[in-house]
């Protein structure tokens, strides 16, 4: 490979935040028309490193030296550096969601005629770059009538509308589903061939292992290695090891289920959509969960596992229609969130940016949001018992942070699932619904929260676990519900679970039952 | 040197309050040093303290609604119509019907409950936003006061009018001081030892160190000299004359209130709402109740400051109520709220407040006409809130809050390392 | 530890207390020094102007009168105006601004004349002198003087005018006539109605002057809010049921505004133009007036009120009583005020030239 020329170095690159050294020392080497893969746990320092790339972090703000084209590179914003022909997608999209694709693409370098924009142009130029990514759309179209993968590829359209050399993608097949991945890194193998290079920072090792030319890991700041995939005989394992810096024996804690009785059942759970009363996202469902048992929820995106899991807690998603909820051999009526949480029932969302935390929180106030009235004497809040709680859980679980006192925001994104993980255990809950509880989290965290799940079930609780990762559900669940078109299509037990069982049934309506 | 290091972590930090919120103290103290010098003493003479305080307490009550209405993430165009709209029905009851002022101050705040109910139906049960609910009440109540008062000015009884240009009694000896005053600023000075000891046995409770001794100490000492100081000011003045009765009224909401806000769950909920709304209906926050209660809660708040408004005017008159809503609003961002909700404190807005208020009243003093006046607070509200934005797109804290770095605690720094410590004061006195 | 730090916190604030104590400046008794009035005070003092919002033209020429007269006389004169919005709570602010600054009088021009008591009261408290200029500060013993031209002779002027008018055009009654008055709120409403009655009832009673609709009473009379609309509204409607075959002489009417929705009135309704009265000199019915239309209006020149304004407060520094021509007539619901009043010019095509020649707007538009 060294014969190729270099297309960028980043040499000794160090930047500090007031009391933080996100990165030291950090040096990246990019060859022209590669693929190199950037990978590290969360606070790693990825994101910082392209962000002092694109200009983010303008010249100045940080030490060391970007050279890029065979010169020095002094980005002082991001349009520098777009002029410059870098490019960077960022997990959350940029698009304007009222806005056409071609309005999206071309927005801020609109083609002109004579002062006004020239739409002719622009929808004409918009096919061809639509073409060169595989998106087969009108260009009238809006980017909210959309799905998510289409979205991704408007991102990278845009890209190419301005003339890009050098493509970094952060995360970008994180909201992806299976096939939309697929095409999307079929697209990247095209640009490779077509000469662009490409930066991409992801947390699936599959993906990485299968695409990547270098891979350079990160680990707290600092360049821990780049590998030459080909050369190195690089796999999953190998990049794990470089990662966390030590051999992971395996992704999932060991763990033997004491299970239990029933205690937890939905029949006939019937729900409609929100908005169009005439969609039902519910169908019939019907599910139990064990004391000490984790239920997984498998399915497709848009299957409506969140739908399910959110219309139980409390009626908080769509329109209820019928169903009953039995706990502990007596039917609940579950009308609000404060009911649900009355009766045991803990839901830890999917977006914890979103809608699981309050990001200008600290952590102690995070904590027992939940369930205020537990720290609560004659309706005053005791800040010691606040304080106290969330001290023991930042103990128990291990939540990387100076203090309780930390603004939520500043945490890596496996510590604000700690947090999240904090709040809801707060409430001591009978049932713990986990909506993609390891999403967005590096490899070492995801190991912690697999061992909160699983002493969580210990105790004596329901998890119910809803993920799209097939290897996260057959690792760590008792039994596994499959769920299409919001329907539940089949009951696997731990033993018969595999990726190919739990796919079959995920895309199909015909109900199996294997147990 | 440690000790110099104790007293930059500790000594006004010592609560939760933040750093914008000490710049804001800062800043007030500069203004008011500032006014002394070029109004030759008049600033902190008895009386314009006091007239001070009675001019402004019913912007500052309504700054404590409006604080909670945009934490919450709404705001609230509607006060002053709706103190108007009290006020005159207030006037009219005491006129007309001899409702007694006490029955009458009572009709007034149900006035503003029923008004507060009608703003917070359409917010929380409807959905309809606040900005717009509150533009229409904006018209619709300022109508109504001009529909029932004919656009006349009606009187109000004497009794009633204390609540707006009262004082508290004279009585006991002849100190030389008006002795109800006197009494004031010593419960005060008592109220915050005994909060400091609470703090710290809060701290130790918490298996935190408490700040050092002395540190304590000393603090108590400043504060417990500005109460001093405040008390003989207000004592001082011409004989009848003493801490106004609206300003009790204010101290009494400043306390309810930021109790409320901080220390129950009703009060977190807000705060929760205003962070991230969805985030907390799916704790279990019941988000309509909250919102109908921050929008009736505002109009209840309105109506009593019209009602102290109209008792100090000692009529009231189709004026009353212009413009207060860009004075409340404007105090509580300069006192440090988020635009977008979430982030705010009673005790900041309420500083935001004074400082508009000295600035006002320092200009008057100098002479300067109400078109400049209005000038230059517009540069300031607009100074205020931009530097704070600004710094905090850089990621940092604002200018007066780097300039008071040193007093800050930081909780979130990392166990001093010995050479970071040694930094800090450096790179502050640059800043500064 | 606990103890000491009890202990030590009481003694600090003890400490600052009486440090404070010692230094501070004990109080002043109730400083009634207004009650002697006869004492004067410096000649450089500083003299108030609390005026309302620049709405009109006439608030702006007195505001620029006040600070030149009362300079030129030595004085420090403080000026202000209250805000465009916010109006009454600035005036109660500028008002206590100029009592905390130290100064012997403060003319006030009321934005609303009842909502000041409190301000008032302070500062008399604190030994100023307070004038109410132009409109009657109501519901306070505290005020010292008022200065304002007489509404009521007004009223009488415009009774005269209204007979003149009318015997000039026709030298022989009975003359048909219709009332206006002006707003019910306005408590100058009723003084303008009743001065004007003065004139005009003897000859009513007489049988010389008829008001043909039988509408003589305030209540019948009043237009709501001065509103143009409200007089042409009523005028129409009087034309109608009244005066179909029925020839109309004269109407009162109390201000210039009035005055003009009226006689739009009675040119839409294609009746020949009666006898109108007016008030306020406002540009559009001085046009009208040298136009032939409009009958009079009356000149309150705003020159002569400040004028009157500053040689009280001369007499003020020279410890003498200012000059009062009615200590009778106004009462503010506390007490009969010390008034001086103006006499107001009435004022007809035939001497509009001499009556505006001061006036750098009006002078022109009767050449």
């Amino acid at each position: 490979m060294s014969d190729v020329p270099i297309l960028l170095e980043m040499r000794s690159i160090t930047k500090e935040f007031p009391g933080v050294k996100a990165l030291s020392d950090v040096n990246l080497v990019v060859r022209a028309g590669e693929i190199h893969a950037i990978c590290g746990e969360n606070g790693a320092g990825k994101s910082t490193l392209m962000k002092v790339l694109s200009g983010v972090y303008p010249h100045g703000s940080y030490d060391g030296k970007i050279i890029y084209q065979g010169s020095e590179s002094k980005f002082s914003d991001i349009r520098a550096s777009e002029n410059a022909g870098i490019v960077i997608i960022h997990q959350e999209l940029a698009l304007i969601p009222g806005m056409s694709i071609a309005e999206n693409i071309f927005l801020g370098n609109e083609p002109r005629k004579r002062g006004a924009i020239d739409w002719k142009a622009a929808n004409r130029m918009a096919l061809d770059l639509m073409a060169r990514v595989g998106l087969e759309e009108d260009p009238d179209t809006l980017i909210k009538d959309i799905g998510v993968g289409k979205q991704q590829l408007v991102e990278i359209a845009k890209a190419f509308a301005k003339d890009v050399k050098l493509l970094i993608l952060d995360e970008p097949t994180a909201a992806l589903n299976e096939a939309d991945s697929r095409h999307l890194l079929d697209l990247l193998r095209g640009f490779r061939s077509r000469g662009i290079t490409s930066i991409m920072i992801s947390h699936k090792l599959n993906e990485i292992e299968a695409i990547a030319d270098q891979i350079t890991i990160l680990r707290d700041g600092r360049t821990v290695e780049t590998l030459d995939v080909k050369a190195d005989g690089v796999d999953e394992d190998r990049i794990v090891r470089g990662m966390v810096g030590r051999e992971l024996s395996s992704r999932f804690p060991d763990h033997t289920p004491k299970i239990g009785d029933v205690f937890f059942e939905v029949r006939n759970w019937n729900v409609r959509h929100p908005i169009s009363a005439d969609r039902q996202v519910c169908k019939n469902e019907s599910f139990v969960v064990r004391r000490g048992e984790i239920v997984g929820f498998a399915g497709l995106m848009g299957a409506g596992r969140t739908e399910l899991a959110m219309s139980v807690f409390g009626r908080s998603y769509g329109v209820y229609e019928s169903g009953t909820i039995i706990k502990d051999g007596k039917e609940i009526v579950l009308k609000s969130v404060a009911d649900a949480i009355d009766n045991g029932l803990a839901y830890v969302s999917e977006d914890r940016k979103a809608i699981g935390l309050n990001l200008l929180d600290d952590i102690k106030s995070s904590t027992v949001a939940a369930k205020l009235s537990k720290i609560s004497h004659h309706g005053v809040l005791s800040e010691v018992e606040e304080y106290q709680a969330a001290e023991a859980y930042r103990k128990e679980l291990r939540t990387k942070a100076p203090t309780v006192d930390e603004s939520v925001s500043k945490l890596s994104g496996g510590n604000q699932q700690k947090v999240v993980l904090a709040k809801w255990m707060f409430t001591d809950p009978d049932l713990l619904i986990l909506d993609e509880p390891t999403r967005g989290i590096d490899v070492g965290a995801k190991y912690e929260i697999y061992g909160i799940i699983q002493r969580l079930a210990d105790q004596g609780k329901g998890v119910v676990v809803i993920s799209s990762e097939l290897p996260e559900l057959i690792g760590l669940c008792d039994r596994i519900y499959t769920v299409f078109e919001g329907a539940i299509t089949g009951e696997i037990a731990r033993a018969d679970a595999t990726p190919e069982t739990l796919m079959k049934q995920m895309t199909s309506t015909k109900k199996l039952a294997t147990r | 040197m440690s000790r110099i290091k104790d007293l930059q972590k500790n000594l006004f930090g010592g609560t939760t309050s933040n750093a914008r919120q000490f710049g804001m103290i800062f800043t007030l103290v500069a203004i008011v040093v500032l006014f002394q010098i070029l109004t030759d003493g008049l600033t902190l003479r008895s009386d314009n303290l006091i007239a001070l305080f009675q001019q402004n307490s019913y912007i500052l009550i309504l700054a404590i609604g409006m604080l909670m209405v945009i934490v919450a993430g709404h705001i609230d165009l509607s006060v002053g119509s709706v103190a108007a709209f009290a006020g005159i029905l207030v006037a009219k009851s005491m006129a007309d019907w001899s409702l007694p002022w006490p029955v009458a101050i009572l009709f007034g705040l149900a006035i503003g409950a029923i008004i507060g109910a009608w703003q917070g139906f359409w917010v929380a049960y409807i959905g309809v936003p606040a900005f717009i609910v509150t533009l229409a009440g904006m018209l619709l109540f300022r109508g109504g006061n001009q529909y029932i008062g004919n656009a006349n000015t009606i009187p109000v009884p004497e009794g009633f009018r204390e609540i707006g240009s009262g004082f508290l009694p004279e009585f006991g000896p002849n100190t030389g001081y008006n002795n109800a005053t006197l009494l004031l600023g010593l419960a005060a000075a008592v109220a915050v030892v005994w909060r400091e000891i609470q703090a710290r046995k809060t701290r130790r409770a918490m298996d935190a160190d408490p700040a050092p001794m002395w540190i304590s100490i000393l603090r108590m000492a400043i504060m417990v000299g500005v109460i001093a100081f405040a008390a003989l000011r207000f004592a001082s003045g011409r004989v009848g004359t003493s801490f106004p009765i609206s300003g009790i009224i204010l101290l009494v909401l400043v306390i309810a209130y930021s109790f409320y806000t901080r220390n129950t769950a009703g009060g977190r909920h807000i705060y929760a709402v205003g962070g991230n709304s969805r985030a907390a209906e799916l704790s279990g926050v019941k988000l309509k109740r909250v919102n109908f209660f921050v929008m009736m809660n505002m109009s209840v708040l309105a109506a009593l400051a019209g009602m102290i408004f109209v008792a100090r005017s000692a009529a009231s008159g189709p004026q009353d109520g212009n413009g207060w809503e860009l004075d409340a609003i404007a105090a509580v961002f300069i006192g440090g709220a988020a635009v977008s909700g979430g982030i705010g404190t009673i005790s900041g807005s309420i500083v935001g407040g004074l400082v508009m208020a000295v600035l006002n009243n320092g200009l008057q003093l100098m002479g300067v006409g109400t078109d400049r006046v209005q000038i230059i607070k517009g540069l300031v509200l607009l100074l205020a809130v931009a530097i704070d934005v600004y710094n905090k797109s850089q990621g940092r804290f604002s200018i007066i809050g780097s300039l008071m770095r040193p007093f800050r605690r930081d909780d979130s720094a990392p166990p001093a390392s010995p050479p970071d410590a040694e930094r800090e004061p450096a790179k502050a006195a640059v800043s500064g | 530890m606990r103890k000491f730090f009890g202990t030590s916190v009481v003694a600090v604030s003890a400490a600052a207390m009486l440090a404070l104590a010692g230094c501070g400046s004990g109080r002043d008794g109730d400083s009634d020094s207004g009650g002697e009035a006869a004492k004067g005070f410096a000649a450089n003092s500083l003299i108030g102007v609390a005026l309302p919002a620049k709405t009109s033209e006439n608030w702006v020429l007195a505001g620029d009168l006040f600070t030149n007269g009362l300079k030129e006389a030595g004085f420090q004169a403080d000026v202000q105006y209250a805000g465009a919005s916010t109006t009454v709570a600035d005036q109660q602010a500028q008002i206590t601004a100029m009592t905390t600054k130290g100064a012997k009088v403060i003319v006030i021009g009321a934005t609303d004349a009842a909502q000041l008591s409190t301000q008032v009261a302070a500062a008399h408290a604190a030994g100023a002198k307070v004038i109410a200029y132009d409109r009657l500060i109501t519901n306070t013993p505290d005020l010292d003087y008022y200065v304002a031209f007489d509404n009521f002779k007004v009223g009488q002027l415009q009774g005269q005018a209204l007979l003149d008018g009318m015997k000039a055009k026709k030298p022989n009654g009975p003359y048909n006539i219709e009332l206006f008055s002006g707003s019910p709120d306005d408590n100058n409403a009723g003084v303008f109605f009743n001065g004007a009655m003065d004139v005009l009832k003897p000859e009513i009673d007489k049988g010389n002057v008829v008001v043909a609709s039988g509408q003589k009473d305030v209540k019948q009379t009043a237009i709501q809010g001065w509103k143009a609309e409200g007089a042409q509204a009523r005028m129409d409607q009087l034309l109608t049921s009244t005066y179909g075959n029925k020839e109309l002489d004269g109407v009162l009417s109390p201000n210039d505004t009035l005055a003009r929705a009226i006689l739009t009135s009675v040119k839409g309704a294609g009746k020949p133009i009666p006898v109108v009265t007016g008030q306020d000199s406002e540009v559009e019915s001085v046009k009208s007036i040298v136009a032939g239309e409009q009958y009079m209006t009356i000149n309150k020149d705003t020159r002569n009120l400040v004028k009157e304004t500053i040689n009280m407060v001369k007499a003020l520094q020279a410890g003498d009583k200012p000059q009062v021509n009615d200590t009778e007539s106004y009462n503010n619901g506390s007490k009969v005020v010390d008034t001086f009043l103006l006499p107001p010019v009435a004022v007809t095509k035939a001497n509009a030239a001499e009556a505006y020649a001061n006036d750098p707007k009006l002078a022109p538009l009767t050449k």
